[in-house]
């Protein structure tokens, strides 16, 4: 294959370029936050407060609400999805929650949420949002009207699962935590005039930054046509630190349970001063750096320090301990994989011409949609990974509408987790979720796409909650009928 | 002889549990059987919402976090005594 050999150095330097900008753009000041709140909503969020929506006893309008608030409040990791998962089915408030919850964890999830609209945009990433909440509903609904008798089977066993009450409430003070994380988060990602602009410029004469800015240009390709972002000085230097914040967490938070150490405030210090200077607006110019005061630093800085103290005056070290310990563990699992996800679309971006995918998905047509869907179903891509995929597949010209269909498609389906749910639920109710998911996955794509294309937002959402309308009626009348035929 | 079982199918969490357990046993010289449950049937067995689980000599002590290492301690303590 000797067109394989001289693309080679192309491919890697695509996949490392890519790699680079996205660490430098992307990961900082939308990531970090993002895994923060993610482990503090894991640690700091008591089960039970809203587990207990989901027993037998619970009517269907607050359990099927209270499975998807479950999936994005309670399910970050395949660990607690699968155990609440079966819980739900099994002991609690039937199928059809536990499908909802199901469907609604891998894009209801604060982490998903975030990278979505970081990577390819607020629209898609409320698209996502909602839809996946509708349609989670909806699947669900049928679920548990075609498997009605599965549920009344169920019935007799018992309920203490989800009996169990919040030994203590959330906190108020790990409540303010939490938002005052959602605020850092806002504050290092909104683009707004009053965050983006420098409220004072300071020059720095350093010899050199203009070349390394050129180098770096060499270094990794830059080409807005094709999505690809090069990296700057600022991203360069951003990584380096992110390293040391890796590093630093590694020593820090590995072995948290037996107390904190000297890495423990170094890996956080570190973290702090690389969210600020990842705020900073750093330009070179022909005599040096130009560094701009961004409203955006000013606003990190605020949260950072009211955050600090929140932490020293209101909250236990245990629960400190547990967030610390729960955000590392999201960054170990789901990190690795996203660098290695994000380089090789580095590399299959160079290999695939735009021309395929605007032949294929570069309308909002129904076969678009199913290509989006039949893609997501038979690739198996890690947690998070489907984002800068489906970025990369924007940029090669796919149409916004089959990109959703294929986003909510590839988490929920997969050869790994379709053997997993059939050793719960069996073969027969295992299919039917995976036939009822690409249904609904092209629909919703179509829907997007025609709301891109124009169409009314009143109008699609009309249709959505007419189609949600007919099959809870549908429920009601079934489970009705049950009832009458038993007594 | 304790038998301590730690539920969970292999993630991070059920590793980090079974090291602070079997420290915890060993400190204590509290002799125990331990058992690893990874398949999800057998881990459903018990009333667990999420992983990691902590069971001793059948008892489900804690699940869905990692309990702190003294708190270990004193479970196994308790369930010697009792034994």
């Amino acid at each position: 294959m000797p067109d394989f050999v001289t693309l080679l150095p192309q491919l890697l330097r695509s996949g490392l370029g890519n790699l680079a900008s996205y660490l430098a753009a992307h990961v900082l000041l939308c990531l970090l936050p993002a895994f923060y709140i993610a482990g503090a909503m894991t640690a700091m969020i008591p089960k039970p407060t809203i587990t207990r929506f989901l027993g037998r006893g619970t009517p269907r309008f607050l359990s099927y609400p209270a499975a998807a608030l479950a999936g994005s409040v309670l399910a970050v990791c395949s660990c607690t999805i699968v155990p609440l998962f079966a819980g739900i089915h099994r002991k609690g408030a039937g199928i059809g929650p536990a499908v909802t919850f199901l469907f609604f964890a891998p894009a209801g999830n604060i982490l998903a949420l975030v990278y979505t609209g970081n990577i390819i945009g607020p629209d898609l990433a409320v698209a996502r949002l909602l839809l996946s909440l509708a349609f989670g509903i909806g699947i669900g609904l049928i679920m548990a009207l075609l498997f009605h008798n599965d549920d009344a089977a169920h019935d007799h066993a018992t309920d203490v699962l989800f009996a169990a009450q919040a030994e203590r409430g959330l906190g108020r003070g790990s409540l303010a935590f939490m938002l005052l994380w959602v605020a850092l988060l806002l504050a290092g990602t909104l683009k707004l005039g009053f965050l983006t602009d420098s409220w004072a410029t300071l020059d720095i004469p350093l010899g050199g930054a203009a070349d390394m800015q050129s180098w770096l240009e060499r270094l990794v390709p830059f080409d807005a046509r094709n999505g690809e972002e090069g990296v700057s000085v600022q991203g360069a230097m951003l990584i380096l630190l992110l390293a040391a914040v890796g590093y630093a967490s590694w020593r820090g938070f590995e072995r948290i349970q037996e107390g904190f150490n000297r890495w423990t405030g170094i890996a956080l210090a570190l973290t702090a001063t690389t969210l600020l200077f990842a705020a900073l607006r750093v330009e070179p110019t022909a005599s040096g750096l130009s560094i701009g005061l961004t409203g955006r630093f000013v606003g990190v800085l605020a949260v950072l320090l009211a955050l600090v103290w929140l932490a020293r005056t209101r909250i236990a070290e245990e629960e400190l301990r547990d967030w610390l310990w729960e955000s590392w563990r999201f960054v170990k699992q789901i990190f690795p994989l996203l660098v290695a996800g994000v380089f090789v679309v580095g590399v299959l971006r160079v290999l695939i011409r735009p021309e395929w995918i605007e032949a294929l998905a570069g309308a909002n047509t129904p076969l678009a949609n199913l290509v989006g869907v039949g893609f997501g179903v038979f690739m198996y891509f890690p947690t998070l990974v489907e984002v800068p995929i489906a970025r990369m597949f924007l940029d090669l010209g796919m149409h916004r509408g089959p990109l959703l269909a294929y986003l909510m498609a590839d988490p929920e389906l997969s050869l790994q987790s379709i053997l997993i749910l059939t050793t719960i639920l069996g073969r027969l109710k295992t299919w039917t979720y995976v036939a009822l998911v690409a249904l609904f996955s092209t629909m919703a794509g179509l829907a997007y796409g025609a709301w891109i294309d124009g169409a009314s937002a009143w109008l699609i959402a009309t249709l959505v909650t007419g189609v949600l309308g007919v099959l809870s009626m549908a429920l009601w009348l079934a489970n009705g009928h049950l009832a009458h035929r038993h007594t | 002889m304790l038998t301590v079982k730690i539920l969970g199918p292999g993630c991070a969490n059920c590793r980090r549990l079974e090291e602070i357990a079997r420290k915890a046993a060993n400190d204590a010289n509290i002799e125990a059987e331990f058992v690893k449950v990874t398949d999800y049937k057998d881990i459903l067995a018990y009333d667990i919402l999420s992983t990691p689980g902590l069971v001793i000599d059948e008892k489900l002590m804690s699940s869905g976090k990692i309990p702190a290492p003294a708190t270990v301690t004193q479970w196994l303590l308790a369930a010697r005594s009792s034994a």
